[in-house]
Formats: C-alpha cells, structure tokens, sequence
C-alpha cells in the first residue's frame, strides 16, 4: 500500500500534466481534495489512464463535458459563493477593526492595541470561516489558525497587560521612594556591613585556631575562608535590596526584560504551532504545471509575490535591484572607472584614448565578468526558488510563510550566509588577479606595449616551450635547477630536522630542553633577517667567505656570490639550515606520541635498534607528518624570498641565463623580475599558469589520496 | 648495613647497561647534537655581537675589535624610519588577524558542522586555488589599487595589502578550523539546538568558546604573517613610510644611500627577540594547529 502511495506521491511530483487525486504534504501523507470538481476531474483523468479502447473515449466525453461545465458545478458554485461572502466578511472586518482602533486609542500602550486587534480579527474570522471548512482547505487553515490565535492571542495580551501593570507600578513607586528613607536605610545597610565583617573575622579566627590544633588542613582553611566571604556577600547583598531604590530598579529592569524578550518568546511559540498548522493543511491549486517560474524568471522578487510569500519577495527585489542597477549595467559599461564592461576584455582599449590602459579594461571586464556570474547565480536561485514552491503547491505543500522562511534562511541557509562574505572576498582578492594573470598569459603586454596590449593567442606559451625570445630563453635552464633545488633542498632539510629529532629523543640524551630551543631556534627568528644576515657574511670580504677560504685552500679565492655553483650548494646548505628547524618540531611531536610498548615488544622479539627504525619508528613519523612534508616541497619551489634576499638571483651569467635571470633563480624569482623589474607581464603570467598548472596537479594527487578527504561525506 | 652497601654496586636503571659500541654511539650522538648547535647558534651569536659593535661603519665587520655600543640602535631610531615600520607591521597584522578570524570562525563552523549542497566541491576548489602563488595577482593587484583608490581616496596600499593576507589566508585556515572542530564531538551543539538555540547562537555560545585555541593560533599566525613576508610590501607598498619591517630592513642592506648594515643588524635583532619568545613559548601549540589542519584535511 505504502509502495503503491510512494509512487502516486512520485508521479505528482513529476509528471504535472494532470491533477492528482489526493494532495500530499511534505513527507508523504496524502489528503482528500476538498474540491469536488478537481477531484472529479483527477478521477476521471486517472481512469482514462488506465482505461482501454472505447471505454476510454467516453470517458474521454465525460471530462469534456465535465470541463464545459464547470460553471454550473455545484462545488463551483458554492465556492463562488463562498468567495463572495468572504469578500463582503473582509471588508467588514476592516471597518470593525477601524472602529475599534478608534474606540481603543489610548487605553493601552500600541504594542497591547496591536495584540489587541488581531485578537479581535481572529475571532471574528473564527466564527466566519467555522461554517466553511468542509468547503476549502484556505477555510480550514484560516480556521484552525484563528483557533490557535484565539487561544495564544488572549494569554500573550493578560501577560503583557500583567506586566505592563507591574511595570508603571514600580514606577509609580519609584517616585514615592524619599531620600530619608533611603538614608536611614542606608545607615542600617552599613552597620549591617560592620557587623558582617567583625563577624567573619571571629569565624576567621575561629578557623585559623582549628588549624593550630590540627584539626584542618591547609587547604581547609583557604576553603574555608573563601566560603566565609561568600557568605558574607551574600548577606550583603540581600540586605542591599532592602533600599527601595535599589529594589525597584531591579524591578524595573526585570519587568523591562520580561515585556521585550518574553513577548517575543511567547509569540514565536505561536507562530511555530501556526507554521505545524501549515505543514499539515495540504493547498489546492488548480494549476497543473509551473508557468510563474518560467514567466518571471528574469524578475527576482515577482515570482514570489504571485506564490503568495510578500516578505520573501522583498529580499529578492533587492537583489533584483542589484542586478538591475548595479551588476547589469556595470558589465555593459556604465559606471566603469575607464573600462567598456564586458566588452573591454575584447577590445582592450583598442583605439580608444591615450590616457586609456589595456591592463584596467581586462580587469574591468574581468570583474564585470563575474558580477554576471553572480547575477546568474541569482536568476537561478530564484527560479528554482518560486518553481520548487509552485510545484510544491501542485502537489499539496503549502507555502511557507515569513516566519518559516525565515528560520529556513537562518538554519539551513546559515552556511551559505555566513561563508558568503567570504566568498565575495576570494572572488574579489583571490579570482579575478587570477583571472587576470590567465588572460595576461594570452597579451603581448611586454617593455614596449606597456598602456595598450593586444591578444596574440598561445603564442607565449609557445615561446616558453621552445625556449625562445628574451624572456623565453632561459626557462628551461630555470625549471631544471628549480626542480634540483626543490629536491635537494628540500630533502636536505627534511633529513637533518629528522636525523636531530631522532638523536634528541634518545632516552640517554641529557639536555633535551636546550638541544630542543636551539634546534627551532631558524624556525622562529624572522627568516628574512637570517637570510640577509647570510648574505651579509656571504660577501666577498664577508665573515663566512673568509671561514670557506681558510678551509678550501684553491688558488684563486672563492667567492661565493660570485660563483654559481658554491651559491647554489651554499643556498642548499641554507634552506636546510632554516627548513630542518621546522621538520625537527614536527617531527619531534610524533616521535613523542609514539607509544613506548610499540619498541618494548619490538625488543621481546629481539629487533635490533636499525630495525626499530626501519619497521616502527619511520613509518609512524612519515605517515603523520606526510602532506606536511609535500607542503615542504611546494613551499621551496616557491621560496622567493631565499633566492631573491641572499643574491638577486645572482651571479649573473648572460651568456647562459639571458640579461633578466641569474643562474640561481627559481622560476618564482623570474617571474618576480620579468612582471615587476622588466615589464614582460604576459610571459611572465604565462610561466605562472604553467607552475601553477604542474603544482595544482601535484595537490590535487596528493589531496585526492589523502584518508581526510575520501572519509567526507557529501 | 650490607645491604646498603650492596646496592651502590647494583645496576639500577630500566634500561639496558651500555655496551661498547653504545657508548661510542652515545659519543657520536652528542657530538652531532653538539656541532649542529654550533652550527646554529654561531650566525645568530654574530649577529648579535655586530648589533652591539660600536667599531664598524656603513659594513659588518664580524672579525674586527668589539666595542659595546648602543650607536647602532640609536641611529635605528633616530634615522631610520623604525618605529613608523613597526607601527605599520603591527597595524596591518592586527588588522590580517581580526579580519581572518571573521572569515575563518564562519566558513570553519559552516564545513565542520553543516553538509550543505556543494561543499565537497568548493572544498577542493579552495584547495586547488591555494596552491596558485599569490604571485600570480600582482600585475592585477597593482591596477586594481589603482582603480579603488581613485574611487575612494581613503583606500590605501596598506589596506589592500591587508585585504590580500586575510582574503588568502581564508581558504588554509578554514582547513585548520575545520580539522579541529571535526575533532570535537558535536554533542554540545546537538543539546544547544535541542534546546533552542538558533545557529547563530550555536555559534556564539558554543563553537566559539570550544574553537578559541585554535582561533587564538589562526590570529598567531595571520598575526606572525606580515612580519615575515618581504615580497608582497615590496612590491605594492611604494613610499618608505609605509613600508613593513621587513621591506623597510631591507633598504638597509640594498640601498646605497640608506646602507647600514649593523642598523640592520640591530633591527633585525629587536624584531627577532619577541618573535622568537613568542614562537618558543607556544611550540607545541603552534604545530598542533599545523598538523591538525592538514592530517585531518
């Protein structure tokens, strides 16, 4: 039977072409139509279905007569009269209220008077609609809410009234309070304080005394003093309240808070049985499909008045405003600081003024790119917005209202509001200088088309690949020693932090502490101050050039910033020295949390110290320590700063590397120079999307692999 | 009283007594142990010995006579721009910092404790986008200054400079926020909602007081960040008066006409010192906030 509703249920949702029987809420129960025509028509549409040959075409005439004559349906007929009266209800209603409005002006505060008339219009309503509910489900809801209203309304306005009461007492008092009284009191609070103290001294002393005699513990009587002096505060504090200033404040405060917060509460707690009310009384519509979605579509906001949801709209009318007034125009070129929008990004300020730069209209365009994604994206939702809720409708779920909507937006809509800032800012700070840096790699922007550049397709690229032009040339040349530095120091680093970290936690080893402080000793000094500092001692009369001659006797002197093989194995030498602190901490922190009987059974069983290493120890720390020690990697084929603050990249080689490299830049120095020192922008954004590309993809392995991320659930 | 004397020549330890070749390799152990602490502490010994060397001009020299001196300090502040750089330094870190926080604490609650319609996907998006060098902006950022600041004039290199840090750090530091909040069972916030709670005071009453270790190292190290970047201030920041500490240093040591490398010295000590104390005090908690981010993804 389940199964058989289940598919019903599916069919309503899916196939809308006809009316459905039963209507059905959210999870699936189904209810009787109340519109006798609809259901004779869903009846009657069903069988056809599933009726063969010339039964079918009878039925077929059935419905069309039945369809002709909807007029004349009795249902029909009661509705319209129905309709009718509820019409000439309403606008008595509105009289009523008026002169109710009127009558009680003054008599209560407006908060009470609001209160007021909506109790009156829900009774009113509770005795018009009681005759209808067999007629409609609108009638029904109405009903039932007014019921509910009735109920709530009448205990929400005697809380109010209570308190309001409570309220302009206390204030009235507040007035009759005489400073005489208060001075007399509080002559009487601070005798009541001397006393108080005098008293807690004698217990005080009293304490101390059971101490001398052995009879507590330290502890006891610092307990025990502590408890005294709450005590005495305590009692403070309530004769405090026999000032009648101070109680009444108190007072005030308290019934101020009770008005505010618990009215509140208490009319959400209606609202929420309401909105239970709402879930379970199905709608009817005599719609078979959603045509609103599609007719209104371009019109956020409209769609949802036509559902019925006016609040709701209101949001959605702004951010229609956003895409009428800001984004649209904007990505037509309106409003732009130089640019054309959209179309900047094709022309590229081609032809245009002197004073016109191709870079801004890219950017322009760029931006004004994605505030078209943006209004996409808010086409969309809202679309799908009133869709969902008109087909919704169709099948029997009713609308929500403000109240619903609202708590839908702040629970299950919490993370996209929250995490939207900051995605505005990653497009903004993070996307678009990307997409730009794309765009770039397919200009010509070089020295000599600084203001205005123009596309040239792939044809960086290809400079890159075969190692041609100015800036192409030494690329090849670059990559291979950044790779070489990468590995070597990378992995330099990666063994001495481990190898001193292993050393360190030897259980024999004394000193751990000051081995430990001055192992993570590069990591915390600023690496930029070591570096320069380095390269400082590294200079030809510098103190380290000095040490490496007395050491290495050549014949000619070794300068090292000079030379570019000893600058490389220097630099080496220096990542390790700075990196290894790094790999030490953290590799520390796993040696420790291994636990010890691990080597204990290892050693039952007769392991030797190498294969406690080999079998426990390193496996433990690599496989915890693993994405790290990738970060490692990526970080060095990006460290600019060791590069650029020990040498500049130097020495300079421009038979090998060119007039813009030296032989120990990494391909981030490089690009570093070529966009910022020499102007060639659109190779040098070019050589960033390719390591980007390679590093993406070394990320992408590396993370798709990872335990962390498979374990996710969607 | 033979007992007692017995027990001075018993072997009292859980460990196993040294053999020969331990004992060499204990040696060893220290020697290596004892050598790399040299190897370290000498630069750093160096540097502030020549900080303190009143016998040297505009260049170090570290094998030269030694005279205490504070010249070098004085002339750090009297004629540099010192003080303005810190300020700067500060400023901007604190900014990164507090404004990070605002980003990360949302978007960290949002992937920890919701399963919402593309989460995975944008998770991985992040990811992939955060391995692009900030590199890859700069022509862009530059123009894009340009562009704000003659909008509205108040816009600074130093704000958007701010607005780089804080926008890039959000994706890594949701990571981490992420990781750890996984890590804590969601049992508080269930008996929050049950009674009541909106999200939003989810948030308030219970994430943030279980997430304030690892909020207080995200603020570190956004905090720690502007100190140690040279490349960034470098490029956008284009006046001496506002530049970092560490592009400021720098035009001690690549400047002609400002070199004075001992100053540097002396700067680049006084910057160093509380950094080190801070990094020394909270080492265990600054690479748990690493690891947790990263292993648990």
């Amino acid at each position: 039977m389940s199964l058989i509703k289940e598919k019903i249920f599916r069919k309503g949702g899916r196939n809308l072409a006809k009316y459905n029987e039963f209507l059905y809420d959210e999870i699936g129960n189904s209810y009787e139509r109340k519109n006798q025509y609809l259901k004779e028509v869903a009846i009657l549409e069903s069988k056809i279905e599933d009726a063969s040959g010339s039964e079918k075409s009878t039925l077929k005439e059935e419905l069309k007569s039945l369809k002709a004559n909807k007029k004349q349906h009795k249902y029909m007929v009661a509705l319209e009269a129905f309709f009718d009266k509820e019409k000439a209800f309403k606008t008595d209603l509105r009289n009523k209220v008026k002169s109710f409005r009127n009558s009680q002006k003054g008599k209560y505060s407006n908060k009470v008077l609001k209160l007021k008339i909506d109790l009156l219009k829900s009774q009113e309503e509770l005795s018009f609609y009681k005759k209808y509910t067999d007629l409609s489900y609108e009638a029904t809801l109405t009903y039932e809410e007014s019921l509910i209203k009735c109920e709530q309304l009448a205990e929400i306005i005697e809380f109010v009234l209570k308190n309001e009461k409570a309220l302009s007492d206390a204030k009235a008092e507040e007035k009759t309070i005489q400073d005489s009284d208060e001075k007399r009191i509080q002559a009487s609070y601070d005798a009541f304080k001397l006393e108080q103290k005098e008293k807690f001294k004698l217990d005080y002393i009293a304490l101390k005394q059971k101490k001398k005699d052995g009879l507590i513990s330290d502890k006891a009587l610092k307990n025990g003093r502590v408890e005294l002096k709450k005590k005495m505060q305590e009692a403070l504090s309530v004769k405090s309240f026999e000032s009648k200033k101070k109680s009444n404040k108190e007072m005030i405060r308290s019934l101020k808070y009770q008005l505010n917060k618990g009215t509140k509460r208490e009319i959400t707690v209606m609202n929420s049985n309401i909105s239970d009310l709402r879930r379970k009384t199905p709608v009817e519509s005599k719609k078979k499909q959603a045509i609103i979605a599609y007719l209104t579509f371009l019109i956020p906001g409209l769609g949802q008045v036509l559902n019925g949801q006016a609040r709701k709209s209101v949001l959605f009318f702004m951010l229609s405003i956003f895409v009428y007034f800001a984004a649209i125009p904007y990505a037509l070129g309106f409003g732009n600081y130089q640019g054309t929008g959209i179309s900047g990004l094709l022309s590229l300020a081609e032809g245009g003024k002197k004073i016109d730069r191709s870079l801004i209209f890219m950017i322009e365009g760029i931006v004004a790119v994605y505030l078209v994604l943006f209004v996409v994206a808010i086409l969309f939702i809202s679309f799908r917005d009133v869709k969902n809720v008109e087909q919704s409708k169709i099948k029997g779920i009713r609308e929500k209202n403000w109240f619903e909507t609202w708590s839908n937006v702040t629970e299950e809509g919490f993370p996209y509001m929250v995490s939207l800032p900051a995605l505005v800012a990653i497009v903004f700070i993070v996307l678009v200088p990307i997409t730009t840096a794309i765009l770039l790699s397919f200009t010509n922007m070089d020295p000599s088309h600084q203001n205005k550049f123009m596309w040239i397709g792939i044809d960086n690229y290809k400079m890159i690949a075969l190692g041609e032009g100015v800036a192409g040339g030494p690329f090849w040349k670059i990559l291979g020693w950044t790779v070489m530095w990468t590995a070597f120091a990378t992995t330099a680093a990666i063994a001495v932090g481990f190898i001193l970290a292993l050393l360190t936690n030897n259980e024999r080893v004394k000193g751990k502490v000051f081995f430990r402080s001055v192992y993570i000793l590069p990591w915390a000094v600023p690496a930029f101050i070591t570096i320069m500092f380095f390269s400082i001692m590294f200079s030809p009369k510098g103190a380290l050039t000095e040490i490496l001659n007395n050491i290495i006797q050549t014949d000619s002197l070794i300068v090292v910033k000079n030379d570019p093989f000893w600058s490389r194995l220097t630099l080496i030498g220096l990542q390790a020295w700075l990196g290894s602190a790094y790999v030490f901490l953290l590799s520390t922190g796993v040696l420790q949390g291994i636990p010890a009987d691990l080597y204990e059974a290892a050693q039952i069983d007769g392991a030797t110290a190498w294969q406690k290493l080999k079998r426990i120890t390193l496996p433990i720390v690599l496989f915890q320590t693993a994405p790290l020690l990738i970060g490692q990697y990526t970080f060095n084929f990006n460290n600019f700063s060791i590069i650029y603050l020990f040498n500049g990249g130097g020495p300079f080689n421009p038979t090998k590397y060119g007039n813009l490299a030296g032989s120990t830049d990494l391909l981030i120095s490089y690009i570093y120079k070529l966009t910022t020192e020499n102007d060639y922008q659109a190779i040098g954004a070019a050589i960033t999307i390719v390591i980007s590309m390679g590093l993406m993809l070394f990320a992408f392995i590396g993370f798709k692999n990872s335990k962390a991320f498979k374990e996710e659930k969607l | 009283m033979k007992l007692f004397k017995k027990k001075n020549d018993l072997y009292l330890s859980d460990k196993q007594p040294l053999t020969l070749m331990g004992k060499i390799g204990l040696l060893v152990t220290y020697a290596i142990l004892i050598s790399w602490s040299i190897i370290i502490l000498w630069p750093l010994y160096q540097m502030v010995l020549s900080a303190f060397n009143g016998d040297q001009g505009q260049y170090l020299m570290l094998n030269s006579t030694f005279t205490f001196s504070y010249d070098h300090f004085k002339y750090l502040f009297e004629e540099t721009l010192y003080l303005t750089w810190v300020k700067n330094t500060i400023f901007i870190a604190v900014s990164t910092s507090l404004l990070t926080l605002l980003f990360v604490s949302f978007t960290g609650f949002a992937y920890s404790r919701y399963r919402f319609k593309g989460r995975k996907a944008s998770l991985m998006a992040i990811m992939l986008i955060q391995t692009i060098p900030t590199f890859a902006g700069i022509t862009a950022y530059f123009t894009m200054h340009s562009i704000i600041a003659s909008i509205s004039p108040a816009f600074t290199r130093q704000m958007m400079l701010i607005l780089i840090y804080s926008a890039g750090g959000i994706a890594g530091n949701t990571f981490i926020l992420k990781g750890y909040l996984d890590s804590i069972s969601t049992e508080l916030d269930d008996a929050a909602r049950i009674d009541g709670c909106s999200s939003m005071k989810v948030y308030r009453l219970i994430i943030m007081p279980i997430a304030k270790p690892m909020l207080a190292i995200i603020a570190l190290w956004s905090f720690i960040g502007p100190f140690m970047d040279y490349l960034l201030p470098r490029v956008l920041l284009t006046s001496p008066e506002s530049y970092t500490l560490a592009a400021g240093l720098f035009t001690l040591i690549n400047d002609f006409r400002t070199l004075n490398q001992p100053a540097f010295a002396a700067g680049g000590l006084l910057t160093a010192v509380p950094i080190v104390i801070l990094f020394i005090a909270l080492q265990k908690q600054l690479v748990s906030g690493l690891s947790k981010g990263s292993v648990k993804g």
